[in-house]
């Protein structure tokens, strides 16, 4: 395919081009020189190109000035959240940095405080204890716990018999964990119209009943 | 990033899984390549769009990129193709991006009395007309010279063309160019 449509007169299209452009090698330049002042439509194009190449620059540099680089969508880019963090100081006007700072520095205050007292509370924490203070400290909890509970009714040994020949239902409607440690001893009476008036099994009729089967399981 | 590293050095990190490597990729040669597409294109928001499909083809086609081409080769010849398909889809739907009359919002120097601003406009629309009235495989050969500033070679690897052939292009393209700013300025 010959694309070049050469000025009439001169076939030396393909040189032109590369000494227009400054590519040609030093011998074809030199060479090409010397042709140019003997060739008249070479010197006209050669001239006319570069008003051609003077146009285009000047819309070039026009176009480009407006180019702002923008991110591209293309590759996903992963950043250092402390370079992330440093763009965004390097961006951000000086009330900002110093807002920040400020923050910063209360925020380590705190986080200081926050520490000396969790110190502090560990310490506590970790006391020794002597041997006198533990008994003193298990004394004192004995005494506080038997203020606390009432006497435990001690069973008669009639009850027992009872209580074994007639071993209580495995479950229990109201089987609370008091309920449940009341159950590993007779009941008293009080006990027991207090657990009826919890269940609700007996009206006030039915007290006199009570009574009597209190009596027959009490014997 | 080391920015000493050659652009085949950054591809080969790029395909090792390293983030940041194309990333540099994209900032060494987006301007030259918006360039390339605001030259084809003669529109800045198609030219920003096609910068744009140019890497996001060359990220996707990273693993298909053979060491036997210069990587700016390669990216050129992507954009070129970008830019044709886009001319192709535009022409489709009645668009063209270069006949309007209409500038771009670019800012002039203000030193300019409006009466050479208007003119210096009118001559750079000129010019616009003129590379767009070009048929394509002239128009790509100019632009990739007088935009990209890339030497014969270049143009030829990245348009898979032999040497001679984009000369002769060249020659054609400046002669239609000139021929057609002639004719503009005699109407002027």
């Amino acid at each position: 395919m010959n694309e070049i449509q050469n000025s009439p007169g001169c076939e030396r299209a393909s040189d032109l081009i590369a000494f227009f452009y400054g590519e040609a090698g030093e011998h074809e330049a030199r060479d090409f020189q010397l042709h140019l002042q003997q060739c008249k439509s070479c010197r006209e194009e050669v001239a006319s190109f570069g008003d051609v190449r003077e146009s285009i620059t000047a819309w070039r540099d026009e176009a480009l000035a407006g180019f702002i680089s923008t991110p591209m969508t293309a590759p996903p880019k992963t950043k250092s959240a402390l370079a992330a963090l440093r763009q965004f100081f390097d961006l951000s006007p000086l009330w900002l940095k110093g807002a920040t700072a400020l923050a910063a520095v209360t925020f380590c205050v705190l986080a200081g405080l926050a520490l000396f007292r969790s110190n502090n509370n560990q310490v506590s924490s970790t006391k020794v204890y002597t041997e006198q203070d533990v008994a003193r400290i298990v004394k004192e909890a004995v005494a506080q716990q038997a203020r606390v509970q009432p006497p435990v009714e001690t069973p008669s040994p009639e009850n027992i018999a009872v209580n074994r020949s007639k071993p209580k239902p495995k479950s229990s409607r109201a089987s609370s964990s008091t309920q449940f440690a009341r159950s590993q001893r007779p009941l008293s009476k009080e006990e027991r119209e207090q657990l009826a008036a919890e269940l609700r099994l007996l009206s006030s009729d039915d007290d006199a009943t009570l009574h009597l089967l209190g009596d027959r399981i009490n014997q | 990033m080391d920015t000493l590293a050659t652009d085949e050095i950054i591809v080969e990190r790029a395909l090792t899984g390293d983030a940041e490597a194309f990333g540099e990729l994209v900032r060494r040669w987006e301007r030259r390549i918006f360039a390339l597409a605001y030259g084809m294109l003669g529109r800045e928001e198609d030219a920003r769009d096609a910068t744009q499909e140019t890497f996001l083809a060359a990220f996707r086609n990273l693993r298909g990129f053979r060491g036997d081409a210069k990587v700016s080769s390669w990216l050129h010849r992507i954009a070129v193709n970008q830019c044709i398909s886009r001319q192709r889809r535009s022409k489709i739907r009645g668009e063209s991006a270069l006949e309007e009359e209409h500038e771009t919002s670019f800012t002039t120097p203000r030193s300019y009395s409006p009466a050479r601003v208007a003119e210096g406009r009118q001559e750079t629309a000129a010019v616009r007309r003129a590379i767009n009235s070009l048929p394509v495989e002239l128009r790509q050969v100019v632009v990739m010279k007088e935009f990209e500033e890339l030497t014969f070679r270049e143009i030829a690897d990245a348009l898979d063309l032999p040497l001679s052939t984009v000369k002769s292009r060249l020659y054609t393209a400046l002669k239609q160019l000139q021929m057609r700013l002639q004719k503009f300025e005699s109407r002027n």
